[in-house]
């Protein structure tokens, strides 16, 4: 999945080109997010290669965007990726722009609104719990599985293989999102092997350090895998 | 364009011009001793170079040329000379509980095994998220600390004061943030004191850099007749407000006298170690369960830097009407400068979120220092300088942008 | 059979029959990565005239039913498939063969293959509730009555392999021995995948199977190529 989160805070859309580059290369589902505002953004992202899309924010302005866009485009290609954050009322209220604006819209409503429009997918995103590896959210994550019948996806929190089966466990996920968990022990494994000078790249500082945050286990995919497929949990592990 | 000449106030450079690098302009003014600022006070302001770059970019350049293991060492050395293994206290460390004060305290104290005083000159109106930080920093964090809790009533007439007089809400936080340390450092014995970033890195001038010790002026006063709070002098305080004189002497820095005798030594930590914000930010996060804000702050696109007063908003609500600068053209000159964020980057987010009016808890602000909003919006107006300001019909407009849509560019 | 470099106008001619409905681009990227010369095309003389020819899908049935009318090409498909020559469906072109969907009503397929095709329920048979649609990996596996994946371009794959499947709606086949996969979602067993002679379909997208559904596609390039010689 490729999100430019901050598209809507910048107002852009420009994912085009890695989004054709990738889909050049893999052969698995690619979704593409980040500033998909008009159904000509999404027959692009489309074109380009993607294979479902994405929206928050632009379906939180115009909830009739859900359904335009699933009539259009087949309901299982139209992605609603919610970001919730918990509030001292012990609700959890949606967010657009990266967790930034609020909107006053209470989660478990939304969601349920965002099937009825014709969403395929809900991705929830905990705000309070990504890049912290504090695990995912299990109420947040259980709430909204529970209340749709299309499948929810777990996003923010995981530290280690572990909070991946209790998000599927116990948060009644269908399927995880994963990011800081691959990306810090990539980042390393990259640096080892490439002397990149980072012309392009902007803070290097961070990335030279070869420093980790304490909380997110450094791992890999095949790694988090065998640790599922062991517990119980059945899942596509490459020979 | 009009011919006439356009007033430009408070000693502000008559053009504008931006830094070509970050989006901050020349109209920024250098941080001053706050206890002599009156209306009629002229600024410093950031300088810009014959080729377009600001000091504060500049600085960056030379932050990158820094041999940081040397400044370690020098640092390492400084705290040996201090570091007590008595069971009391070393080294003070002001501050809130922000992301800075959590990072300083937290590295003094765990990495480099010093036993510091955390102390705390209160917001003015805390936001609860900024009260949990506080109370994670010590609790989570591990530290002792003492808040000095302000006498409400003066602090409330300061904050009226100088707004009214010189449009600046935040006056009241930044005397008692910069004057307590001193305070508390010669009441407990405790001759070293260590704030966070160098200001230089910010634009004040590079000569101030040239040593770690934060320049005397800043803290200590000869004589009470330089001294004005609120844009008041003390003696007309005392005799036009009714206070006594102990009323405002927690608002006061020290005498200079004491100060020499304590031999004190205030030091910036960003000198001996690279500092970059958003790391600091992390740092605090995994450490003393700092936690950001909930959604954006107003009038820019960050949620953790300075988060813990409600006035805060307010008070880069006024730099926005006095300098043309609004808080997210700070964030993003800081972040440009540490390689966060693009120029284009920058001035997208200028574009959208500068001098956007932070309505959240304006009114709660203004009731409790029993202003009218409406009085509030007549002082801005009455501080804008003419040569950043139109008014045009749809509001008040400036004149010049880092975008380039100005009513004059 | 040449060399390791095929010429390009010696390469077999795959037509992706383009009705404005889904992402072919990855239909088309698997088919070259295999050797495949791939046309996106919506032409009834481009697609009669190809080796092989693909019908992909997504969305909804009957707004893909309604297209293809519009653009002729329910016809084309019916006269290419009589050809005999290799076709394949994949997601909704393998529903799209059948003679009916459930879904809104009833809406007419292209009675290709006998059967209907139904939505998955929201409870199975033990009352535990399904997500719908299904989006994600699932193992497809063989069908006892029929005569196995030797023959087939299941060839070399193992058994309960995953694939990567997005549907709400399953096809249920009068004939059951054309099912060539089935695959079980939350305890229901449906027909995955289907094969009459040379005419192939699956539910799920071996384009985006990773490198076991590559296989599928080279498995496929094979066989048009051994046809094109018999040609």
């Amino acid at each position: 999945m490729f999100t430019d989160v901050v598209a809507s805070l910048y107002e852009r859309n420009s994912l085009d080109d890695i989004i054709s580059k990738v889909a050049k290369e893999v052969f698995i589902p690619l979704t593409v997010a980040g500033g998909l505002r008009t159904i000509d953004d999404l027959k692009k992202a489309f074109r380009a290669g993607a294979d479902k899309v994405s929206i928050n924010t632009a379906a939180i302005k115009n909830p009739l965007f859900i359904s335009e866009a699933s009539k259009k485009f087949g309901s299982s290609n139209i992605v609603v990726t919610i970001e919730a954050i918990k509030h001292a009322d012990n609700n959890y209220y949606a967010y657009t722009d990266n967790g930034r604006e609020e909107t006053g819209i209470e989660v478990l409503g939304w969601a349920k609104k965002a099937e009825e429009l014709g969403a395929g997918e809900i991705i929830i995103t905990s705000v309070d719990n990504e890049g912290t590896g504090h695990g995912y959210d299990i109420n947040l994550t259980k709430m909204v599985s529970e209340a749709v019948s299309i499948p929810v996806v777990a996003h923010g929190g995981a530290g280690d293989a572990k909070d991946i089966k209790n998000v599927i466990d116990d948060g009644k996920a269908d399927a995880v999102a994963i990011a800081s968990i691959l990306h810090y022990s990539y980042a390393e494994k990259y640096l080892e092997e490439h002397k990149a000078d980072f012309k392009e790249e902007g803070n290097v500082s961070f990335l030279n350090s070869g420093r980790n945050y304490s909380k997110i286990q450094k791992t890999s995919i095949e790694d988090i895998k065998n640790y599922l497929s062991m517990n119980e949990i059945e899942c596509r592990v490459l020979n | 364009m009009s011919d006439k000449k356009l007033e430009a106030k408070y000693g502000l450079p008559e053009k504008v011009v931006f830094c070509k690098r970050c989006v901050m302009s020349n109209q920024r003014p250098a941080s001053t001793p706050e206890f002599k600022h009156t209306a009629e006070s002229k600024k410093t302001t950031m300088h810009i170079d014959a080729e377009g770059i600001c000091d504060a970019c500049r600085f960056a350049d030379e932050k990158e040329k820094i041999n940081w293991e040397k400044r370690e060492q020098e640092l390492l050395q400084l705290l040996d000379k201090h570091r007590r293994n008595d069971g009391k206290y070393d080294c003070i460390v002001p501050g809130s509980g922000g992301k800075d004060s959590a990072y300083q305290s937290h590295v003094l104290k765990y990495k480099y095994g010093m036993h510091p005083l955390t102390i705390t000159w209160p917001p003015i109106l805390y936001t609860d998220y900024g009260y949990h930080n506080w109370k994670n920093w010590v609790e989570v964090g591990g530290f002792d600390n003492i808040s000095f809790k302000q006498n409400g009533r003066v602090m409330k007439l300061l904050t009226k004061l100088s707004i009214e007089n010189l449009l600046h809400p935040f006056q009241t936080f930044i005397l008692g943030q910069k004057n307590l340390a001193p305070k508390v450092s010669i009441n407990y014995d405790i001759p070293l004191i260590f704030y966070g970033e160098n200001e230089a890195e910010y634009g004040n001038p590079i000569a101030d850099n040239s040593t770690t010790l934060r320049d005397k002026s800043y803290y200590s006063y000869q004589h009470l007749k330089e001294i004005f709070l609120g844009g008041v002098s003390i003696e007309d305080l005392i005799n036009k407000y009714d206070l006594t004189l102990n009323d405002l002497i927690s608002f006061l820095p020290a005498d200079h006298k004491e100060i020499e005798k304590a031999n004190i030594e205030v030091h910036y930590l960003g000198y001996y170690l690279k500092w970059t914000p958003q790391e600091v930010y992390y740092y605090a996060v995994e450490n003393t369960g700092f936690k950001a804000r909930p959604f954006r702050t107003q009038g820019t696109y960050s949620k953790y830097n300075s988060i813990d007063d409600k006035i805060d908003d307010l008070h880069y609500y006024t730099t926005m009407v006095k300098f043309g600068i609004g808080r997210a053209t700070y964030d993003a000159s800081q972040e440009i400068r540490n390689k966060h964020l693009t120029r284009d980057d920058g001035k997208a987010l200028v574009k959208r979120f500068d001098g956007e009016f932070p309505d959240k808890y304006f009114n709660e602000i203004m009731e409790h220092i029993e202003m009218t909003p409406e009085r509030f919006h007549e002082l801005c107006d009455s501080f804008r300088s003419p040569h950043l300001w139109k008014k045009t019909d749809a509001g008040w407009k400036l004149r010049h942008t880092v975008n380039e849509d100005g009513t004059d560019d | 059979m040449q060399g390791i470099e095929l010429m390009e106008d010696s390469k077999p001619k795959v037509a992706i029959i383009d009705y404005e409905m889904g992402n072919m681009f990855s239909v088309e990227h698997a088919c070259r990565y295999v050797g495949l010369d791939a046309v996106i095309t919506s032409d009834h003389e481009t697609i009669m005239n190809a080796d092989a020819a693909i019908l992909p899908g997504v969305g909804a049935f009957s707004e893909c039913m309604s297209n293809l009318k519009k653009f002729g090409l329910d016809t084309a498909i019916k006269d290419f498939i009589e050809t005999e020559k290799p076709f394949m469906g994949i997601c909704l072109g393998l529903q799209l063969l059948f003679t009916e969907s459930e879904e809104f009503g009833i809406s007419s397929g292209l009675d290709v293959i006998k059967g209907t095709v139904k939505k998955f329920p929201t409870l199975n048979g033990d009352g535990k509730k399904l997500k719908v649609p299904q989006i994600g990996w699932n193992h497809i596996y063989k069908n006892p009555e029929s005569s196995g994946w030797d023959d087939s371009v299941l060839n070399g794959l193992t058994e309960k392999e995953f694939m990567y499947f997005v549907h709400s709606y399953y096809v249920v086949p009068e004939n059951s021995s054309e099912t060539l996969t089935l695959t079980n979602y939350c305890g229901i067993e449906y027909c995955s995948g289907i094969q009459r002679n040379n005419l192939i379909a699956f539910q799920f997208h071996p384009e985006k199977s990773g490198k076991e559904g590559i296989k599928i596609y080279e498995n496929w390039a094979s066989k048009i190529k051994n046809t094109e010689i018999l040609n």
